[in-house]
């Protein structure tokens, strides 16, 4: 055998669940947004807006990326996860707080459900910062990549505990300063520090591999992450004295420089590229990050706005156009691959075997991306233009997305082996 | 991948990289050989062959599958043999190392 060990990935019970849930949590979503209606054009200070907002963030958004996580973080590091156990239960918290929080603002129940469903949540995010600490703490090298893994796991924790003190303070109330405002800055923390900064770790690692593609320029994901950090940290010191304004441009600009230096890595991996795919998958990921770019275009005009079109508009590219696109397109380069490694690993070499993309349906993936254009297209002019029956089309055109989304999930995780 | 057919293991050495062409990189759909993954074979000693390899990278996902499949088609044509697999990432793999046949497969011929 190999004089080097490389079978690092984790057990199937840690990683299948997130992707499994996540899925559902997704389609519960898309319904509720049918519920709600128009009632997303109003403040995002309302019950069932928050209820749907945690349903994405968390149920669909932090859950597929704590699998991900789970199942790429012992790969990329060389080190096995330090406790599958820790990392399941992490799945058991994050699952039933997302629960409990949901429902409690759906029937905006302040009190003891809310906060125990916060509780558990910020339980979930500190044993996850835990293992993915203990696992990559012996790690010398790859110091960039442990650096944009850390700092978003440290930020998660940040997001959740503000979280769990706003909603303490919905039922004793203790802040001293608005509850709105500092609801601006624990959404902030969560899209910047979390998902911004995960998903640029990940994609550093990912997009290079996918694509066969190299660079030197490791110097420029460093300044990323000071970039982004720094840009959120002056944010949050800023937010906190004073209202979100204007001035709050300059840490936005910050933070975006910061995506830039990303991107630089990235487009000279591309141009060293030894692959030319631009598959479905792919798709998603640009079109992903479009909706990122103008997320950052509508910020002046959102920090004029306490609520309005621009607002909405806003949470619309950064968890519909971006989070969401990235993790329809990312699912099929990540949970196909565990589930052939499940079935076919021992088999590869010895005869004719399917491969990991005829695990999954080309053409409900093909459907799925054109139905996602088609919604996040049709939600975007909705909101802008506050138009009612438009959004009623994209909310069934996200619930369509989310069943072909599902449904293909469902093909790759209960495929059997005919071999 | 060359062959000196002037050596005595010339035959075995052509039926090993044979066998190693249906080990398929589950990611790219190309087989090893044409990525560049194998370095050298080292068929001298009767007893056992020795494989030494690479992969595109050190935290390639399917790297496990993929050394797998080595030991396993290896073993299935030569079943009294020993398979022994160096892993290494000296010299690092570079795309440059993809045949053509390979390039064609990737859309970059």
């Amino acid at each position: 055998m190999a004089n080097i060990s490389i079978h690092k990935a984790p057990e199937q019970y840690v990683v299948l669940p997130f992707f499994i849930t996540s899925g559902i949590f997704f389609l519960i979503f898309t319904v509720l947004i049918v519920i709600t209606g128009r009632g997303l054009f109003g403040h995002h200070f309302q019950p069932k807006v928050l209820a749907i907002v945690h349903s994405l963030a968390l149920g669909w958004g932090t859950m597929v990326i704590y699998g991900a996580a789970y199942q790429l973080v012992p790969v990329i590091f060389e080190r096995p996860l330090s406790s599958s156990r820790l990392a399941f239960s992490t799945y058991i918290l994050l699952t039933l707080g997302t629960c409990l929080l949901i429902y409690s603002f759906w029937h905006f129940k302040i009190g003891l459900l809310m906060c125990l469903g916060g509780l558990l949540i910020t339980f979930s995010s500190y044993l996850y910062f835990y293992t993915l600490w203990m696992t990559t703490k012996d790690v010398e090298h790859l110091f960039e990549l442990r650096l944009y893994f850390t700092l978003s796991a440290f930020w998660l924790c940040f997001t959740t505990t503000l979280g769990l003190l706003l909603a303490i303070n919905l039922f004793h109330g203790f802040l001293t300063k608005s509850h709105l405002d500092i609801l601006k800055l624990h959404a902030h923390v969560g899209i910047v520090g979390w998902f911004l900064q995960l998903i640029l770790g990940a994609g550093a690692k990912m997009l290079p591999m996918f694509l066969l593609g190299r660079s030197a320029k490791t110097k420029w994901l460093y300044v990323s992450i000071i970039l982004i950090n720094l840009g959120l940290v002056l944010f949050l010191l800023d937010g906190y004295t004073h209202p979100v304004g204007l001035r709050s441009l300059i840490f936005g600009v910050i933070v975006l420089l910061g995506v830039i230096c990303w991107a630089v890595f990235v487009v000279d991996c591309y141009i060293h590229r030894a692959r030319n795919i631009l598959d479905i998958t792919m798709k998603h990921s640009f079109i992903s990050f479009l909706s990122l770019l103008f997320a950052f275009f509508t910020l002046p005009m959102v920090v004029q706005q306490q609520f309005g079109s621009w607002v909405n508009l806003y949470f619309v590219w950064l968890f519909l156009g971006w989070i969401t696109g990235l993790i329809l397109g990312m699912t099929f380069k990540t949970l196909p691959f565990m589930i052939w490694n499940w079935h076919y690993k021992d088999l590869n070499g010895t005869k004719k075997i399917p491969m990991p993309k005829e695990l999954y349906s080309q053409r409900l993936l093909s459907i799925q991306y054109y139905l996602y254009l088609l919604a996040l297209f049709v939600m975007a002019i909705a909101v802008a233009f506050k138009l009612k029956w438009l959004l009623y089309c994209a909310a069934w055109t996200w619930v369509a997305l989310a069943v072909v989304y599902v449904l293909n999930i469902v093909k790759v995780v209960f495929h059997r082996r005919t071999l | 991948m060359k062959i000196d057919l002037t050596k005595p293991e010339a035959f075995e050495e052509l039926k090993a990289v044979q066998a190693l062409m249906l080990v398929m990189d589950p990611e790219l759909g190309i087989n090893i050989v044409d990525m560049g993954l194998i370095y050298h074979l080292d068929l001298t000693d009767p007893s056992c062959i020795v494989v030494t390899m690479t992969l595109s990278s050190a935290y390639c996902p399917m790297g496990d599958s993929i050394v797998q499949g080595v030991e396993n088609t290896l073993q299935q044509q030569f079943p009294n043999k020993a398979i022994v697999i160096n892993l290494v990432w000296e010299p690092i793999w570079t795309p440059d190392r993809i045949s053509e046949e390979g390039k064609i497969l990737l859309d970059r011929g």
